[in-house]
């Protein structure tokens, strides 16, 4: 109530101007003429178009004419604007100004706990009908603050949930609240962000989100149709009325721009992957590390909001502090700020925007670093009018300083873009803001006073420095006195004046009221004697010259490297033509068996031939192998390592969710799995629940983009999950949550019966629907989709199991419905039922001899593996655990003391999960026409005492010891170097990653079986 | 099925396997060894005995649980069983140095849950008490190799102490081969972090931090002034002090009888634990020590000797080697550093302690010094090295027959003596493996 009784108190004394308001005037009228001419100012009339010197007039908040000699009509009030440069005023495209902060989830509200407002869409995290048009609310300090900015628009943006729907173009002058909105529905928002942890419903995972936003554009997509074919014969049931489906009617269709928000540079790529699969006409705003994937970013051509936020200095000022830092963090402190001039210079289209600052008041100042780091003034000046303009489609209307736009002016005392200039004022809709207005006279120069205690004698009184905080002396009877605590406000002028130099023991105080050529003016003598003054200028008021020469920025002290930061390359490892290994023991595991003194031959990638004397080609590359090993490339057919996220634990089942969506190619223990000779994994959703999500199987190409690690040829798969996670034995809930069925392995059973049988009848209701398409047709259901080609064989199950019941039960579901399961994982008693396994065909993929976590690994035992093995089960040893897949080989060494040959047990971590992934064609063996996938070890693979000294995949070396010694060498130099650079700088960055934040939050924890119910 | 046959001879080599009561036998659970009752000589073997150089062909006696003779010409006792072991090796038993076995069994099962005792001020805690000689843990241990453990209590600031635990007896006294052994303290964090996981601001988390570091100083000026107040007592006129058992128990500690075990791996823990135990006057031996190799020349010089945990294990930080805990022993030891090596504190996985070992070997640290400090280093550390260690006349003979080289994977442990006992080899795991066995050889035989 407060704040509409403030709109309604401005608007009636500030009603010039209103045209087609429908407020009624209450009081007199306001007919102050809204006549305006600038003249002789220095205008910017778009970036790159400039009349240095000339006039622009503007009438009833339009502007009405602008030119050189741009006629000034009589009606006209004029400004006098010498020495002043106008611009467009700026847009935020990206801003929550207006809007309140989301509350915060409380825990364990998983659920609406009141009945959702009218057709609202069944997860209250799509909020698509939000409006901010309708929910904004003028906020007259903060408007105040981006008006000192240099913005006069600003693009609200709805912030909370997913779906958060659609934004509005609200502009900063005083008008009342409906006259503020410049457009609404400009875009609508979508966020991969929510508030709330695992508790606070679905989605609650990065992964989650992004299949709740792929299903929700199917959705909005089908949602019409429905109506359509209910329209047409209302003789069926009625469809579902949803305003969030409603709402991204026009978004869908590609209309309207689809906002997304991006935490980091593979967060950008995840968005413009969403856009490019439904055709959305998608901006992103950018997390301020789009420069270390450029070219990605370049290619999808989607237009980057750049906020302003750079990162913090890292702590390096203790020994110890600095020791936590890590190379990447250090180089995306030194680069940061030139985000927006690299991605400008590639010719990706930018915006930028206060958003994120802490203080949006720095937002210049942060503009000016970003300017200075080789941003240029002109692209700033478009990413800041008429980009944003023309991406929210009012570049008709503002943008520019042209005839027939919003009189939307930005006054500057010189070029924006530099240091010293001030804003001193802002018009919006043709209305003056004032934000740092210059004196009313410049009091600067030379004056010659009289004193009323002195008749007739007179003396000088001569001030400079800037205009708003002059300094200077006064010169009296022949001695120069320095003035002391100058002060200038409102046109009165006053300063202290130490006079025992002539004789006045003391000080005197003098102030006076200045025009631009008179001062009248009054003093305190020493005595006590009071007095009045008069000077009359001698000299006019000059500007100084600014003398202060702008230093050269320091620029980023290093290239990119791929990944960013610590063992990362300038670009993938080289492909020579021809590899020739030479000498070694090949441990082929083929047919072939284990060679000694034999060579092997690559050519293009691929192994061409495996044999004794090879000859090499000409221009091959060889590797002289003497007493080393030679084994295929190790394969983990279960981790979690380069997962941004693992679980999603909003529903019990999620094959919806797709791992390949959130693949962080930067995990640093990529590079130590390819240092322990892994070179593929199969990253698994987690354990949560009975199906879980889709996973990717991987080769660890570091330094290639997220998509590029994807096994080509891999066939699809799903992780599915039985006992104690599932159903939840070891949570601790919080209090008020409902426990989410299944909570018994009974219930497991029936719920992914119910789920297969649920695909059945989709599979069904599509085919019938198929026949005529006369009625509503059928909603498409990712989730459905998945199973679906489950039935079919055409997805691998993957199914996380512990005790010989429920991996029985699972083998009898699968049998029911005529498909086999792929890898039983874990399965740590699948020795009680290896026959069972063995008939079925289902692999096994087990830990080497991890026991006693939990009840159902109690009775697991280092001889599973053998056992199944001995009973025909095609058995690998996975690490579920970032650390322990980069030592496989020990995993599989473990495996002799039960029986097994040597090439047997090597077999647990090469060949036989490349079986059960269903990659055995292309990798596993070291056969002729498969991929060069190897390693080179210093002895035999399943010593203790080895190491691997080389790791090939395709071909290409991504592992080499002396390289990493060159790394090792390479890192210590450049985090010297950065942390010298961060010492030297007292860095007064604003901005800093947020409370609680860190980049990359999965590399800290180790993804293992010991946390029971996240991972496995 | 040649195959197999052979497994089950390697690794129950004191029994024959081929009648179903056999089977029937190995069902049941391991039993207490009793105590040796006639000397016993192992003969032909490769005898490490780490204390001296390797012996080929060596022969080691010993009797009523003590080591009597150790050579090539050594004068066998009349009485005395003879157990040829030509082509095997003896070891002296592993010592797994920092590990909760006893306390911790089923990591999700509260109830079998006793290694984190609640509260902040346990120094009155002691492990040996709650060790439980049923734990299935245990014979899984010995099968590796695992003969005596230095198990402690982990929960609070300040733990409690630690005992050195033997896998073999009836009881947990039985079991205790000498407590207290040092006094487990968890050193607080010392530099912040920031993570997507953490509840509080720096601010907070650095008011705990430092409410924490007073908390420990607070309880060793405490004990102090419990100690003067109690000798005090007996002066005339002065009234009564009641019994504290907290500051009982860090008595030992203040007299320097025990060590204090802390937990520090990251420098700036490390050096304020140096800094806090010469300021209160008490013996040091780090645990954890990620990063003593930065600071070995101060380590030196205050004689801190370094329980490394987890060799098996991946630097904290992004830019640090992938193999810097790997290599991390072999650091200390060419600095000069009295450390041991000992292996995940989870007692679950105790017996791959010769994994840790044998992995610190292939970066850097020599064969023998890797075995050393599983056993000898490891008891100079514990302070047991007067009774167990090496193989050397005198010692207890808890030593192991190892058919092959016991840095490697392949290699198995046949036979385990703790102080001269012939331990059961049974455990659970060979249990139930036997127990399938048996269903594939049943199901094969209906075939």
């Amino acid at each position: 109530m407060n704040r509409f009784r403030t709109l309604l108190f401005l608007s009636v004394f500030f009603s010039a101007g209103l045209w087609g308001q429908s407020e009624p005037t209450t009081g007199l009228r306001d007919n102050t003429p809204a006549v305006h001419a600038f003249l002789n100012a220095r205008i910017v009339v778009a970036p790159g178009k400039v009349i240095d010197r000339g006039n622009l007039v503007i009438r009833d908040g339009m502007i009405e004419s602008v030119g050189e000699r741009a006629p000034v009509p009589p009606d006209a009030r004029t400004w006098n604007m010498e020495g002043m440069t106008l611009y467009a005023g700026f847009i935020d495209a990206y801003s929550t100004y207006g809007l309140p902060k989301p509350p915060s989830p409380s825990p364990g509200s998983t659920q609406q706990e009141e009945s959702p407002k009218g057709a609202a869409h069944w997860n209250p995290k799509a909020r698509s009908d939000f409006d901010v048009a309708m929910e904004f609310r003028m906020d007259g300090k903060e408007a105040k603050k981006l008006r000192s900015q240099g913005f006069a628009l600003v693009h609200v943006v709805p912030r909370q949930g997913i779906f958060r729907g659609q934004s509005a173009l609200v502009s900063l002058g005083s008008n009342a609240g409906g006259r503020l909105v410049v457009k609404r529905n400009v875009a609508h928002a979508v966020s991969f962000y929510v508030e709330g942890g695992f508790f606070s419903g679905y989605p609650n995972s990065l992964m989650g989100i992004i299949a709740f936003i792929r299903q929700t554009w199917i959705d909005a997509e089908w949602y019409r149709r429905p109506w359509e074919s209910f329209d047409r014969t209302p003789s069926q049931s009625r469809p579902e009325t949803n305003n969030t489906l409603a709402a991204l009617r026009e978004a869908v269709l590609g209309r309207q721009p689809v906002l997304m928000e991006a935490n980091d540079d593979l967060g950008f790529l995840r968005a413009a992957k969403i856009g490019k699969e439904f055709s959305l006409n998608v901006i992103v705003r950018g997390s301020g590390e789009e420069y270390r994937r450029i070219e990605a970013v370049k290619s999808t051509k989607v237009p980057v909001i750049i906020h302003l936020n750079f990162p913090e200095a890292p702590a390096v000022e203790t020994p110890e502090e600095a020791l936590t830092a890590s190379l990447e963090e250090l180089r995306h402190w030194d680069a940061a700020s030139e985000n927006a001039g690299r991605l400008a210079r590639a010719g990706v289209p930018i915006a930028i925007t206060a958003d994120q600052l802490k203080d949006p008041g720095t937002f210049l100042a942060q503009l000016r670093k970003a300017v200075a780091r080789g941003l240029t003034p002109e692209t700033a000046l478009a990413a800041l009018t008429v980009h944003p303009a023309t991406w929210l489609g009012v570049i008709k209307q503002t943008g520019t300083l042209e005839k027939g736009k919003s009189a939307n002016i930005l006054v500057t005392d010189g070029d924006v873009f530099k240091e010293k200039t001030k804003i001193r004022e802002i018009w919006i809709d043709g209305k003056q803001h004032e934000v740092k207005p210059p004196p009313a006279s410049d009091v600067r120069g030379m004056w010659e006073f009289t004193l009323s205690v002195h008749p007739g004698a007179t003396g000088i009184l001569a001030l400079k420095g800037e205009a708003e905080k002059p300094a200077g002396s006064i010169t009296w009877a022949g001695k120069e006195l320095k003035l002391q605590s100058v002060s200038y406000t409102v046109g009165r002028i006053s300063f202290k004046l130490p006079t025992d130099s002539i004789g006045w023991k003391g000080v005197m105080t003098m102030s006076g009221t200045v025009s631009d050529k008179e001062i009248f003016g009054y003093g305190n003598r020493t005595d006590g004697v009071q007095f009045t003054w008069d000077a009359v200028r001698k000299e006019a008021a000059k500007a100084e010259p600014d003398t202060t020469r702008s230093k050269k920025p320091e620029m980023a002290s290093f290239p990119d490297v791929f990944p960013p930061g610590e063992y990362g390359r300038l670009k993938q490892p080289d492909q020579p033509q021809n590899i020739l290994v030479k000498n070694a023991t090949i441990w082929t595991q083929g047919k072939p068996g284990r060679l000694t003194n034999s060579d092997m031959l690559v050519t293009g990638g691929k192994i061409v031939r495996i044999g004794q004397n090879i000859q090499a080609p000409a221009g091959a590359v060889t590797v002289d192998a003497t007493g080393k090993h030679v084994t295929p490339g190790m394969i983990d057919a279960h981790s979690h390592t380069a997962a941004a996220s693992i679980n999603e634990g909003g529903q019990a089942i999620t094959c919806e969710t797709r791992i390949q969506d959130v693949i962080n190619s930067d995990d640093i223990w990529i590079y130590r799995q390819l240092a322990g000779g892994t070179t593929a994994a199969n990253i698994l959703h987690g354990s949560a629940n009975p199906i879980g999500g889709q996973n990717a199987v991987v080769k660890w190409r570091w330094g290639a983009h997220p998509d590029e690690l994807i096994f080509e040829d891999a066939p699809p798969g799903v992780k599915f999950a039985l006992g104690e996670n599932v159903k939840r034995s070891n949570f601790i809930l919080p209090a008020g949550t409902l426990a989410r069925y299944p909570t018994t392995r009974m219930g497991v059973e029936q719920l992914i019966r119910d789920r297969f049988k649920a695909a059945q009848d989709y599979e069904r209701e599509w085919k019938q629907w198929e026949k005529n398409r006369s009625k509503i047709p059928p909603r498409r259901d990712l989730e459905l989709d998945a199973i679906v080609e489950m039935l079919n064989g055409k997805r691998l199950i993957h199914a996380h199991c512990y005790r010989q019941d429920e991996i029985l039960m699972l083998l009898r579901v699968a049998e029911d419905f005529g498909i086999r399961i792929a890898s039983l994982q874990h399965v740590l008693e699948g020795y009680k039922v290896a026959d069972a396994i063995a008939r079925h065909g289902a692999g096994a993929s087990s830990f080497s001899d991890w026991w006693a976590y939990k009840i159902e690994a109690w009775d697991a035992i280092p001889g599973n593996g053998p056992l199944m093995h001995q009973q025909g089960v095609v058995v690998s040893y996975n690490s579920d655990n970032s650390q322990l897949a980069t030592r496989l080989n020990w995993e599989a060494g473990k495996a002799i003391e039960f029986g097994l040959t040597e090439e047997e047990a090597l077999s647990f971590v090469t060949l036989n999960p490349a079986k059960q992934l269903r990659i055995d064609k292309r990798v596993g063996s070291l056969e002729p026409g498969k991929d060069a996938d190897f390693v080179i070890w210093s002895g035999s693979p399943l010593s203790t005492l080895t190491k691997c000294e080389q790791t090939w995949i395709d071909g290409r070396k991504y592992f080499d010891l002396e390289e990493d010694q060159a790394f090792r060498k390479e890192i210590r130099e450049q985090r010297a170097a950065l942390i010298q650079k961060v010492l030297a700088s007292k860095d007064d960055s604003t901005g800093g990653r947020k409370q609680g934040e860190t980049r990359r939050p999965n590399e800290i924890e180790l993804h293992s079986c010991i946390d029971e119910v996240t991972y496995e | 099925m040649n195959k197999k046959a052979n497994r089950q001879n390697r690794i129950l080599p004191l029994f024959t396997l081929h009648l179903f009561a056999v089977f029937m036998l190995m069902a049941s659970d391991p039993i207490p060894a009793p105590k040796q009752k006639k000397p016993l000589a192992l003969t032909g073997g490769t005898i490490y005995t780490v204390s001296g150089p390797v012996i080929p062909n060596g022969t080691v006696v010993f009797d009523k649980g003590i080591i009597t003779a150790v050579g090539t010409n050594v004068t066998i006792p009349a009485d005395a069983e003879r157990i040829d072991i030509s082509g095997k090796s003896v070891y002296p038993g592993l010592i797994d140095s920092y590990s909760t076995m006893g306390l911790k069994e089923i990591g999700s099962v509260r109830g079998t849950l006793d290694h984190s005792e609640a509260g902040d001020m346990n120094s009155n805690a002691r492990a040996e008490v709650a060790v439980h000689p049923e734990s299935k843990l245990i014979p899984v241990a010995r099968s590796g190799g695992i003969t005596i453990t230095g198990t402690t209590p982990v929960g609070g600031l300040i733990a409690g102490t630690s005992a050195a635990i033997l896998m073999d007896g009836w009881t947990w006294e039985e079991m205790t081969l000498k407590a207290p052994l040092g006094l487990t303290v968890n050193w607080p964090t010392m530099i912040y972090t920031a993570s997507p996981f953490s509840r509080q601001t720096k601010e907070e988390w650095m008011k705990d931090r430092d409410a924490r570091l007073k908390a420990l100083n607070d309880a060793f000026a405490a004990a102090r002034a419990y100690v003067i107040a109690k000798r005090a007592e007996q002066s005339k006129g002065i009234p009564r002090h009641d019994t504290d058992l907290r500051w009982e128990a860090l008595i030992p500690v203040l007299e320097r009888k025990i060590p204090v075990w802390v937990n520090a791996n990251e420098l700036t823990q490390i050096q304020a634990a140096i800094t806090w135990a010469e300021k209160e006057n008490v013996r040091l031996i780090i645990v954890g020590g990620r990063d003593a190799w930065r600071i070995t020349n101060q380590l030196k010089a205050k004689n801190i000797p370094v329980i490394v945990t987890d060799v098996l294990s991946s630097p904290s930080r992004r830019w640090e080697e992938y193999d810097l805990v790997y290599s991390l022993p072999g650091k200390l030891k060419e600095a000069g550093i009295l450390f041991c090596i000992s292996g995940d504190t989870d007692p679950s996985n105790a017996r791959n302690l010769n994994h840790h070992a044998a992995t610190a070997a292939a970066f850097g640290l020599s064969k023998e010094d890797a075995l050393k400090a599983v056993t000898l280093d490891a008891a100079r550390v514990l302070g047991i090295d007067s009774l167990v260690g090496s193989i050397e006349p005198g010692k207890q003979a808890t030593v192991l027959v190892v058919s092959g080289d016991i840095l490697e994977l392949s290699s198995t442990v046949e036979q385990v003596y703790i102080q001269g006992k012939t331990v059961d080899m049974r455990n659970m795991h060979k249990r139930l493996y036997d127990k399938y066995t048996e269903k594939y050889r049943q199901l094969k035989e209906t075939e």
